[in-house]
């Protein structure tokens, strides 16, 4: 082998080749002219204890994925009817329970109006729903609130619109899931105790799934959202045919209906706003199919908008039948042992105990599981298109081994699981936080739309802009009554937005601080450098990796000198003496210490050095070279270079001071 | 080279960095999968006679290295696995036939470009007259396909 070819012979006579190594091929491909791309062994860990760490995290997360192996998967209205709706079907689960809960304090008959008030609440959806199609036409590459107030309402607006955005999916999350829970106990009452960590720990078990890179696109997600949505139709038509029918149903006593005219005075407006107000959330999730527009196969726009009204359609029939059944049988909400409203009204329909009940209770479980799955998706790549336009951290943007942006999973998994633990995984007590932010966010959106429509004037603009006008108005209207009906717990938004406001202000500020700090002009050429260098060199005595350093410090500059900090002089006179003899033209300082500091001196002899320099010239730039002996295990690093790392930390930010670390590795 | 599930066991692939090597990794890959036989992708850098023979040039040689890089994504894209090798000889098909032989390979694929100047014809070279009539195993001569045939 010679420099990496070896010499072969050939079966013929003069037939000679040789062999090249290619020693860049176990690393590296080139894949055009001057491009090399990385392969895994390029970033595999080169320890022991790296490895160990690698294959754990390869147990839990799975394998590295290349940014190619992403998935491009598009979605039919099928599929993304399933997927986009879970978050908005799944709020039928709880939303009646909601407008339940504000009435019984008034009397058991003041339940009936909660029909009356999932009607109002519906034809809200509708308003919502066609001011949403008009996104979806007019942004189809997604028009996510952030998108649309950033593009059309400038930056404050569009910050706030993704506070308000990033609050409300840590909601979904910790709400979702403390309703799957509670699902699950209304099942099995035995397991009310440990509710908390049954939903924190669903949160790891969504967020172990979403760090390996699981996606909403997959099939898998597209079935619990149908077996909730056949499940819970056929529950309706059941149940309205024995109540209409049958004649079966309310549940209230005699006693209960003859004092209905009575009770009913005693309900207030104020009372019914809050009633409305704790039922709208039965909106959320409604935007997210206006975000995911470039996710459907094309035509897009026109797909997700058709989606979006079946959607609407799907969510007001269930939300008003789900109501109208809990009104007809006279279900009471925080009664039944602990059962929530959907599953009393499953249990009234299909008999308790029975296999279809209990199926029902699971599809409801798991959909919910799936609601907050997908904020899983949308609260990463939300921070991480902040990140990109430098509002967030920029390690938000980055993504991790299996493609997803591991830094959000985490952040949405820590509140959201806070937020569930603090309300002792009870719904109704994270429901007045709920809400509030995805009208605010509605509102945004939708005025942002009239701005759009204003400026483009595109066809149709007229009355596109007036649905969307509506629209905001609407909404605008229904943040207010949200935010008061139920306050102070909502008023926490309200500082919570500006707060988050003003720190994605301050991370920008900081990036644009440094970006104009470090900005070079595109027309400057750069010459070789013309200051002057000198080279310091603190040194503990005379061995192998103080003469590497000075070796060193010879190759950058002529200017080289060695400093020695001690209490003993007598020691130090030794060492001049040897030094002179065998480090000739590299001045030795001795830097006598009786108070025994060593990087006082050394950092107090650097700025002497600097005051001595003539006024008029240009400082030169100070390499300060540190000789650091490697140590061979990590337990024995705690024996070594510990002055030199006090030292590297005093020397951090001098100014004209580049610190240099030459390590000596032993040979053996 | 009759049992349909196990055509070969060992592939030599020479690739020269045109437009069929894409094509032969992918027919080879394909071919290899059910027997997973091996693949190794060769690539000779012509020596001229004024250099000496192990004289430092496939080694800094972009093209050299990207020939036989592509053949390994293409493989990978494939599903499969491949080995490569670059060579420095004065003639590119004996450097073949021996590496080949050396290896023990049942198998050698060649691709076959065709040119569209003067008429239209296939390169035949002196590389695949040479391997075809020395080498020490069955070859496989993979034509591009004649731009009429295309349309």
């Amino acid at each position: 082998m010679i420099g990496g070819r070896r010499p072969l012979t050939g079966r013929k006579p003069g037939d000679r080749r040789v062999r090249v190594e290619r020693p860049h091929s176990t690393y590296f491909r080139y894949t055009g002219q001057g491009m090399l791309t990385a392969k895994r062994a390029a970033s595999a860990p080169t320890t022991a204890v790296g490895r160990a760490v690698a294959g754990v995290r390869g147990l839990f997360i799975g394998r590295p994925l290349a940014s190619e192996e992403e998935s491009g998967e598009r979605l039919s209205k099928t599929k993304a009817l399933a997927i986009f709706s879970s978050d908005a079907i799944s709020s039928s689960a709880y939303a009646t329970e909601e407008i339940l809960r504000v009435l019984l304090p008034v009397g058991v008959a003041a339940l009936l109006l909660s029909v009356q008030i999932s009607i109002a609440i519906a034809l809200l959806l509708a308003a919502v729903a066609f001011s949403y199609r008009q996104v979806c036409l007019a942004y189809p590459n997604g028009g996510g609130s952030y998108t649309v107030s950033k593009v059309n309402l400038g930056r404050t607006v569009s910050l706030v619109a993704a506070s308000a955005l990033l609050i409300d999916y840590v909601l979904t999350v910790s709400v979702s899931t403390s309703s799957a829970v509670e699902q699950i106990v209304s099942a099995a009452p035995g397991l009310h105790d440990v509710q908390v960590f049954i939903g924190v720990g669903a949160i790891a078990l969504i967020t172990i799934g979403n760090l390996r890179g699981l996606r909403e696109a997959g099939n898998i997600f597209a079935i619990p959202t149908y077996l909730f949505v056949v499940a819970a139709l056929i529950m309706i038509g059941l149940g309205t045919y024995r109540i209409l029918v049958l004649g079966e149903g309310s549940g209230y006593t005699e006693a209960d209906l003859e004092a209905t005219t009575t009770t009913l005075e005693g309900v207030t407006i104020l009372l019914v706003l809050r009633a409305f107000a704790a039922g709208s959330v039965a909106l959320t999730g409604t935007e997210a199919i206006a975000t995911g527009v470039p996710a459907f196969k094309p035509p897009e726009s026109r797909n997700a908008a058709t989606t979006l009204l079946v959607m609407a359609v799907l969510l007001a029939i269930l939300f008003i039948g789900i109501t109208f059944l809990a009104a007809g049988f006279g279900i009471v909400p925080g009664e039944g042992a602990d059962k929530t409203v959907i599953a009393q009204v499953a249990e009234t329909v299909y008999g308790a105990g029975s296999i279809p009940f209990y199926l029902f209770s699971i599809f409801t479980a798991l959909l919910l599981f799936l609601a907050a799955n997908t904020s899983f998706n949308a609260f990463p790549r939300l921070l991480a298109i902040l990140g990109y336009d430098g509002f967030m951290p920029r390690q938000m943007s980055f993504r991790g081994d299996r493609l997803a942006f591991s830094y959000g999973i985490i952040v949405l998994a820590i509140g959201a699981s806070i937020l569930v633990a603090a309300a002792g995984g009870e719904t109704h007590l994270l429901i007045p936080l709920y809400a509030v932010g995805v009208f605010i966010d509605f509102t945004i959106s939708q005025s942002g739309m009239v701005r759009h429509w204003l400026t483009t004037r595109a066809e149709g603009w007229r009355w596109r802009l007036t649905i969307n006008a509506a629209g905001a108005v609407l909404t605008g209207g229904v943040a207010l009554i949200v935010t008061f009906a139920k306050a102070p717990t909502s008023l926490l938004v309200l500082v919570l937005i500006p707060s988050l406001v003003l720190l994605m202000s301050f991370i920008r500020r900081q990036y644009d601080a440094q970006a104009s700090e470090l900005e070079v002009q595109s027309d400057a050429v750069f010459e070789g450098p013309q200051r002057q260098q000198r080279v310091v060199i603190p040194v503990n005595g005379i061995n192998r990796s103080v003469i590497q350093s000075v070796n060193f410090g010879r190759t950058l500059a002529s200017d080289v000198r060695a400093v020695y900090v001690s209490d003993d002089v007598a020691a130090a006179e030794l060492l001049r003496r040897r030094w002179e003899h065998q480090v000739p033209g590299v001045p030795l300082v001795i830097v006598e210490s009786p108070y025994r500091a060593i990087v006082g001196p050394v950092v107090a002899y650097l700025d002497v050095l600097d005051r001595a320099w003539p006024p008029d010239v240009e400082a030169p730039v100070t390499i300060v070279v540190l000789p650091e002996y490697v140590a061979r295990h990590w337990w024995d690093r705690l024996l070594y270079n510990q002055a030199a790392r006090r030292l590297k930390a005093a020397l951090v930010g001098r100014p004209h001071t580049v610190i240099a670390d030459v390590p000596y590795r032993r040979e053996h | 080279m009759t049992d349909r599930q196990n055509v070969f066991t060992r592939a030599i692939l020479g690739v020269g960095g045109g437009p069929m090597d894409r094509a032969i990794v992918r027919l080879s890959a394909a071919l290899a999968r059910p027997s997973r036989a091996e693949l190794v992708a060769v690539h000779v850098v012509e020596m001229d006679w004024t250099l000496p023979l192990d004289a430092d040039l496939a080694a800094g040689s972009e093209d050299a290295q990207r020939a036989l890089d592509m053949a390994e994504e293409a493989a990978e894209d494939a599903g499969s696995t491949l080995e490569t090798v670059l060579l420095q000889a004065r003639n590119v098909g004996a450097a073949i036939v021996d590496e080949a032989a050396e290896r023990g390979a049942d198998l050698i694929v060649l691709g076959l470009p065709y040119r569209t100047r003067f008429g239209g014809d296939f390169d035949m070279s002196r590389t695949v007259p040479y391997v075809l009539k020395n080498a020490p195993c069955a070859v496989w001569v993979v034509r591009q396909a004649i731009p009429s045939e295309e349309t």
